[in-house]
């Protein structure tokens, strides 16, 4: 029974002109989307890739200077492109993408995407991600508003539940076969999807294939949980109209208005620090001790009384090594204390601010699913986290291995040690970053699955509850 | 066999069916007559479970419909003033749709037989019904019956709005159906149709039974003044 419901909802959906056109816009726009984005991760993928090597080139050609000079000229590096950042760009844009590592100080990631386009990207940007996230839903409810408020009005609801139908057989039915005509549409976009993967060199980095098929489940969720409540309000509206009404404000809400609502809620809730202040106070705290209490010089000066105590000598003249080079060592290891504890703090801070958004999806699915699918595409805050931590490690080592030189270099000029060149520096490797593995991107996309879950399971019990109400008249 | 025992169906105060028993044996046509608003449709509703009674009780086939209006309708084929199908699909496609619905399942030369003996052109099975007339969509109806192999018949208004070879042609269908033991309740205007065609008439009048008539007994003029003495009495 139920599949006979089934057979007969695909075919007239397929039968339908108005749905084969939408389905038809709907593909294209998603293949042409997925297409774009494929160029542009090659493209920035190239364009990155050409810049570390200009950028090694630089590094290892400066000439020669010492070890101190060459912290301060530093170096640039390029956060890759995650391969699903075909499907989601997520935070991309609007994170950046070149992190300065010099010594002294942990910069954060400049030169945003989002500062090159035009002021069309306010009304957002054309992904695989988005045409799920908004067009698919849109088409779920030009489908299935009439699904059974329709067949009320023309009669045929009457004359099939006379027939001895259940009306969850019947709701039940209609959803299987409403569902397959979506997936029809769906597959081959999945499809080219996958392909496009495939066709990426290093699309598995990080799990790209786990992933995806994690994406895959959250959207699956996603768009099962939209089509019971529109099928449920199929079933309770009394006219086909209403039910269309009903079901726009309602994707107007949630496409709309909830991710804007939401965000302002999240900064009402948890306000982001201002960059000025942030940045105040970690020089503040670099100068004067996390507790505010403890001035840089007097820790360096007991610093010194130390190594001299240490080591038996009474003048910094006398100790085996430039001193100069240890005191590097040491400022940049209490500097380092303060950057952990004030980046830690911001990001903390950020990503409770994205909890906020992603709980909030309770009331909205969309903000549930932007978070999973971002997660697991890895272009949400926690993958910028997890890049910049490995871009301040990079720099960190890569600032010791100077200043341990410059420790073990007789200082010429008295002060930053002796001059270096290109066997210097070509001990310091080249920034490699390995994207974290499935199991973080999961980790940070469980709030977002676990939102999306409820509201299929909500939706899903709602609509068999409302089914054995259905009315014929 | 179709029962009502002392049905009532109330709407806030109006009282829509009242005390209301009927009893149609296999092969009986039973045409309920009556003004709008008195209570035809109610009666098919309740007998079709899709309204509740406040009192009294319906059964088909014996099978209790307030009870297990699920089960009771599997013995129900139910034909409205406008049969209403899926004008993307076909005639036989329709059939094939509902039949499987009503728990009968058949094959397409079996479909295209029963369409045939319900009178609808060859040509016309296997074109989609957004183009069918509405004779022709309740000869579908009328084919649903024959494929679910109903035990009651349940008609509300089916010829109106036919023309009179239609009409002719779907009064013929039922005697049929009559013929093969099926109990038929028809709610119609049409007394010419329903001296035609029932074996019994009742006439209703504010949800009550105010008369109950074997059609051998009463002539179409008389049927007539009956009806009209009841309306002004």
């Amino acid at each position: 029974m139920i599949l006979a419901i089934a057979r007969k909802e695909f075919l007239d959906a397929w039968r339908d002109g108005r749905f084969r056109i939408a389905a038809a816009v709907v593909l294209v726009l998603l293949g042409v989307a997925l297409l774009l984005a494929w160029q542009q991760v090659q493209r920035t993928r190239a364009e990155h890739n050409a810049a570390a090597a200009l950028e090694r080139e630089n590094w290892l050609n400066q000439g020669e200077k010492n070890s101190h000079s060459a912290g301060h000229y530093g170096v640039y590096v390029f956060k890759p492109l995650a391969p699903l950042a075909v499907f989601d760009r997520g935070l991309e844009p609007f994170v950046g993408t070149t992190v300065f590592l010099e010594a002294h100080r942990q910069n954060q990631a400049a030169f945003l995407p989002a500062q090159d386009a035009t002021a069309m990207r306010r009304f957002g940007e054309l992904t695989a991600a988005t045409g799920l996230q908004l067009l698919v839903p849109l088409l779920i409810v030009l489908l299935t508003f009439g699904a059974l408020a329709g067949e009320r009005e023309r009669g045929t609801l009457r004359q099939v539940l006379s027939l001895g139908v259940r009306p969850r057989d019947l709701v039940l039915g209609k959803a299987l076969g409403l569902g397959a005509a979506l997936a029809v549409l769906l597959l081959p976009a999945a499809g080219c999807g996958a392909l496009a993967l495939a066709q990426l060199p290093g699309g598995d980095a990080g799990g790209g294939w786990i992933r995806l098929a994690w994406m895959g489940a959250a959207y699956a969720l996603y768009l099962a949980a939209i089509l019971a409540v529109c099928l449920a309000v199929s079933a309770i509206a009394s006219t086909a109209r209403a039910a269309l009404a009903i079901l726009l404000v309602c994707w107007a809400a949630n496409a709309v208005l909830a991710p804007r609502l939401a965000s302002d809620f999240a900064q009402r809730l948890l306000p982001t620090p201002k960059l000025v202040d942030f940045e105040t106070a970690m020089n503040k705290a670099v100068q004067e001790g996390l507790d505010g209490h403890n001035p840089r010089n007097d820790r360096l000066q007991a610093f010194a009384q130390a190594t001299l105590k240490k080591h038996g000598k009474t003048r910094i003249e006398e100790l085996p090594f430039n001193f100069n080079g240890l005191v590097m060592l040491e400022s940049e290891r209490m500097a380092n204390e303060v950057f952990d504890h004030h980046f830690g703090k911001l990001w903390d801070h950020l990503e409770a601010q994205d909890r906020t958004v992603t709980w909030t999806g309770l009331i909205a699915p969309l903000l549930g699913l932007r978070s999973a699918s971002m997660a697991l595409a890895g272009t949400d805050f926690t993958h910028h986290r997890h890049f910049s931590v490995a871009a301040e490690q990079h720099r960190r080592d890569f600032v010791r291995v100077l200043n341990e030189d410059m420790m073990n270099t007789p200082a010429a000029d008295g002060h930053h040690g002796g001059v270096a060149g290109r066997a210097l520096w070509e001990k310091l490797p080249a920034f490699r970053y390995d994207p974290p593995p499935p199991a973080h991107a999961l980790r940070a996309a469980t709030p977002g699955l676990l939102v999306l879950f409820l509201w299929a399971a909500g939706a899903w019990t709602a609509l068999l509850l409302v089914a054995p109400r259905l009315k014929p008249n | 066999m179709l029962e009502t025992l002392k049905l009532t169906k109330r709407f806030h105060s109006r009282v829509a069916v009242n005390q209301l028993s009927l009893s149609i044996k296999p092969g009986e046509v039973f045409a309920l007559l009556g003004p709008n608003g008195a209570g035809k449709t109610t009666t098919i509703n309740l007998l079709l479970g899709f309204l509740t009674p406040d009192e009294g009780e319906t059964r088909v086939n014996g099978a209790s419909v307030t009870a297990d209006p699920i089960a009771a309708r599997r013995h129900i084929a139910y034909i409205p003033e406008q049969v209403m199908l899926y004008p993307r699909f076909t005639g036989v496609e329709n059939l094939d749709y509902f039949s499987t619905l009503g728990g009968r399942r058949h094959t397409r030369e079996e479909l295209l037989q029963l369409l045939k003996k319900a009178g609808l052109p060859a040509e016309a099975a296997d074109r989609r019904v957004g183009t069918y007339s509405k004779g022709m969509r309740q000869k579908v109806g009328i084919a649903l019956a024959l494929a679910t192999e109903a035990k009651a018949l349940l008609l509300d208004e089916p010829t109106s709005g036919l023309d009179p070879a239609a009409s002719h042609e779907f009064s013929l269908l039922l005697r049929k159906l009559a013929g093969q033991g099926v109990a038929i309740l028809m709610a119609t205007h049409d007394l010419f149709r329903a001296r035609e065609d029932a074996t019994r008439i009742g006439i209703l009048l504010d949800g009550k039974l105010a008369g109950d008539y074997a059609t051998n007994d009463i002539k179409h003029v008389d049927l007539e003044k009956l009806y009209l003495k009841h309306l002004r009495a």
